[in-house]
């Protein structure tokens, strides 16, 4: 009965209810989607952390992450991993060498991390194979006698592997991709010119374009003149089992792309056995066993659990090893309800100013339900639903609002990547593909019902302050 | 049966510079099924009288038993249990909760006491019949006439069967033709239903209708007759 009435009540002035609850649609759709997109960017970066980068938990001898010494391998990996994917939970183990080199070509040299790895495996484990930039190549699928490689698109441009060509190709391209023809004439005194930096390149077609033009078509031009030459070598030298300086030619098998410049720019990857066979490392001698899990949540619980019964070796969880990535994770849900209770205060004050006129207005109806025998808690509840209806029907349009903008964004994405150098260096997507997790719902709900019982606290006691019997005298 | 006995009442306000002593001394007692009135100049203390014997308000001084009831004992929140159980209002205006429809509004106080729906609902028609609104019981306020929610503040006061229902003018904003249908409708009430009545006003055709007639003058009783004929 009362919910019935304070249901009713909010409708009696419709235009001031509809504001109120415009506004709270509103804030509630600005809280959940730009937290659905940040949320989309922070889990794609916690992905990629996870099956391109670290797996789920990494076993290392005790002293390999501080000395980087080839020596320092752990003893009887193979039996051991045969052991850790034994464990409940696990779903794969493979075991990784890893070397400090030079990687070289004829214009340059850079420091990296050459990842001796098992092909086979590591497709079980990690997304990365999947990251093949198409047209470059394969994950070590080409049948040759050279020891291949495959490295990050960072790496490649560093060593000016990739290159930039306008080819009669590249401009066809732009002309199917909608490119004015004008744009097109402007570039063709580029033709078939090579470029071995993005930098130089950019800067030969800039100045032939007008600002717009390069604003609405730079990254298109780019992206079709970008070429690679599949089978290109690079020089990589490293230190053997002797600690002998030993170099050796590899062919580039494939080029990928994460949104992790950093990672791409040191991680070079090879098969193991070809390291083994440079290095003279032993058979089933490993500096790594990077082991993927079913799911997420039990990194924790295998984590402690291997951690016991290898009491000689390190064991980390990607948690241990990325901290900064772990904490992003826990702190989601805590931004998340900072973010939603400021929203939610501002309305707050809206609606208990909509909840006051609302309560003034009925001076002599409240005096007379009261005079009638209705008691002060009936009273207060009558005024406290009133307010949590106002704030449940713009937080349930709110959120209806939010979810379907996020559908129509999920499956295409919001694409910042014309602002996305900053993002990207860091590993953080420019494509962000809006996800909440249903439990955010829940919690904006529980939050906008709280909203609504505070906002209702000083209306409703208003009203029970008001005597019944001036209420129904006052003229 | 006496249902209410006023003794040497007295209510005086003291929140404007001067005091104004509203009620000044009343002794009175009210049967089971009197039809009363209570008239008087403006400002003789009609309103005050009233609300002091609904429990809207307490008297400064003396004692007010309404069945069982010593009113001067009930705290603020028993005060509002006990209007809801025993005293049925009509007020002059600004009866109805104007989100609800009649028949609603007539269940309100039945709901209030959680009387199962059946019962009500037959409660509900039985007395919209009565009031002669049996078929507006889906209209809301706005959609009746002033005599139209009179009757139907009527009803509700009369839902639960209370001791007595105090009516403070309840004609004072109705043309005379509505008011006789008013005056009509409760003294049918008050013979079938052998409901009690209590009920002020400055209408000498009013005053016709009643049986008995309190006079007061400056918060005292002047006279007080009980008419043997009619
Ligand atoms: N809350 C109050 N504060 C001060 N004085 C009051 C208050 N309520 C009523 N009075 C005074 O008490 C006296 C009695 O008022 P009351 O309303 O009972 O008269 P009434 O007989 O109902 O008059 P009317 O016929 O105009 O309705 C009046 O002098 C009035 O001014
Ligand atoms: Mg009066």
């Amino acid at each position: 009965m009362i919910t019935e009435i304070a249901w009713k009540n909010i409708w009696r002035n419709k235009s001031r209810s509809l504001i109120v609850i415009t506004a709270v649609t509103i804030g509630v759709f600005a809280g959940i989607f730009s937290m659905a997109a940040i949320n989309s960017s922070v889990q794609q970066r916690l992905d990629a952390a996870v099956h391109e980068e670290l797996s789920h938990i990494q076993v290392n001898n005790k002293d390999f992450r501080s000395s980087g010494d080839i020596q320092d391998t752990i003893q009887g990996a193979d039996s051991l991993m045969t052991l850790i994917e034994k464990t409940k939970g696990v779903k794969a183990a493979t075991g990784r060498i890893i070397l400090m080199g030079i990687a070289s070509t004829s214009a340059k040299s850079e420091g990296v991390e050459i990842i001796g790895v098992d092909p086979v495996k590591e497709q079980q484990i990690f997304t990365l194979p999947e990251k093949l930039v198409p047209g470059t190549g394969s994950y070590f699928k080409s049948e040759t006698k050279y020891n291949m490689a495959y490295m990050g698109e960072t790496l490649a441009r560093d060593l000016n592997i990739i290159r930039f060509i306008l080819t009669g190709d590249a401009l066809a391209k732009l002309r199917n991709e909608k490119v004015p023809e004008l744009v097109i004439t402007r570039l063709q005194s580029l033709k078939d010119q090579r470029f071995i930096s993005e930098k130089a390149f950019a800067k030969a077609f800039e100045v032939l374009l007008s600002p717009s033009q390069n604003k609405k078509y730079g990254l298109k031009i780019k992206e079709a003149a970008w070429s690679f030459r599949e089978g290109s070598k690079v020089i990589l030298s490293f230190l053997d089992v002797n600690n002998v300086q030993t170099s050796a030619v590899f062919r580039i098998t494939g080029i990928f792309r994460t949104n992790n410049d950093m990672f791409e720019s040191v991680s070079l990857f090879v098969p193991g056995e070809e390291l083994r066979r440079l290095t003279g490392l032993r058979e089933g001698t490993y500096h790594r066993i990077i082991v993927e899990l079913n799911s997420d949540d039990l990194t924790g619980e295998v984590t402690s659990k291997l951690r016991e019964s290898m009491p000689g070796l390190e064991v980390l969880s990607w948690k241990e090893i990325q901290p900064d990535l772990a904490l992003m994770a826990d702190f989601m849900e805590q931004i998340y309800g900072i973010f939603m209770a400021i929203i939610l205060a501002a309305l707050a004050f809206g609606i208990v100013n909509t909840m006051l006129m609302a309560v003034l207005e009925r001076t002599r109806e409240i005096g007379m339900l009261a005079a009638i025998g209705m008691n002060r808690r009936k009273i207060f509840t009558m005024i406290m639903l009133e307010s949590v209806f106002l704030s449940l029907v713009g937080g349930v349009s709110g959120m209806a609002v939010s979810l379907a903008a996020i559908a129509a964004t999920a499956k295409h994405g919001i694409n910042l990547v014309k602002y996305s150098e900053g993002m990207e260096a860091f590993g953080y997507s420019a494509h962000l593909y809006p996800s909440v997790d249903i439990k955010f719902f829940l919690i904006t709900a529980v939050l906008i019902v709280i909203t609504g019982i505070i906002s209702s606290v000083y209306p409703a006691r208003k009203a029970l302050k008001l005597n019944p019997v001036e209420a129904i005298r006052g003229e | 049966m006496k249902v209410v006995e006023i003794n040497d009442v007295h209510k005086i306000y003291h929140d404007t510079e001067v005091e104004v002593r509203a009620i000044n001394g009343v002794t009175l007692s009210f049967e089971k099924g009197e039809f009363t009135v209570i008239v008087g100049p403006s400002g003789s203390g009609k309103t005050t009288l009233l609300n002091l014997i609904g429990g809207l308000d307490q008297p400064t001084n003396g004692e007010i038993l309404v069945a069982g009831h010593r009113l001067s004992e009930l705290r603020p929140s028993e005060l509002i249990d006990f209007r809801m159980e025993h005293v049925g209002f009509v007020f002059q205006s600004y009866n109805l909760i104007p989100v609800l429809t009649a028949s609603e509004n007539v269940g309100f106080i039945m709901s209030l006491q959680k009387w199962p729906k059946e019962k009500r609902i037959a409660r509900t028609n039985e007395l919209l019949g009565s009031v002669g609104l049996s078929d507006r019981g889906n209209s809301r306020p706005s959609q009746l006439s002033g005599g139209q929610q009179q009757r139907v503040a009527v009803a509700r006061a009369l839902a639960t069967r209370p001791e007595f229902i105090l009516a403070d003018e309840p004609t004072a904003n109705l043309d005379s033709k509505s008011a006789e249908a008013l005056l009509d409708i409760m003294e049918k009430l008050n013979r079938d239903e052998e409901m009690t009545f209590i009920f002020s006003t400055h209408d000498a055709k009013v005053m016709k209708r009643a049986r008995r007639i309190i006079t007061l003058e400056d918060g005292k009783v002047v006279s007080d007759e009980t008419r043997t004929e009619n």
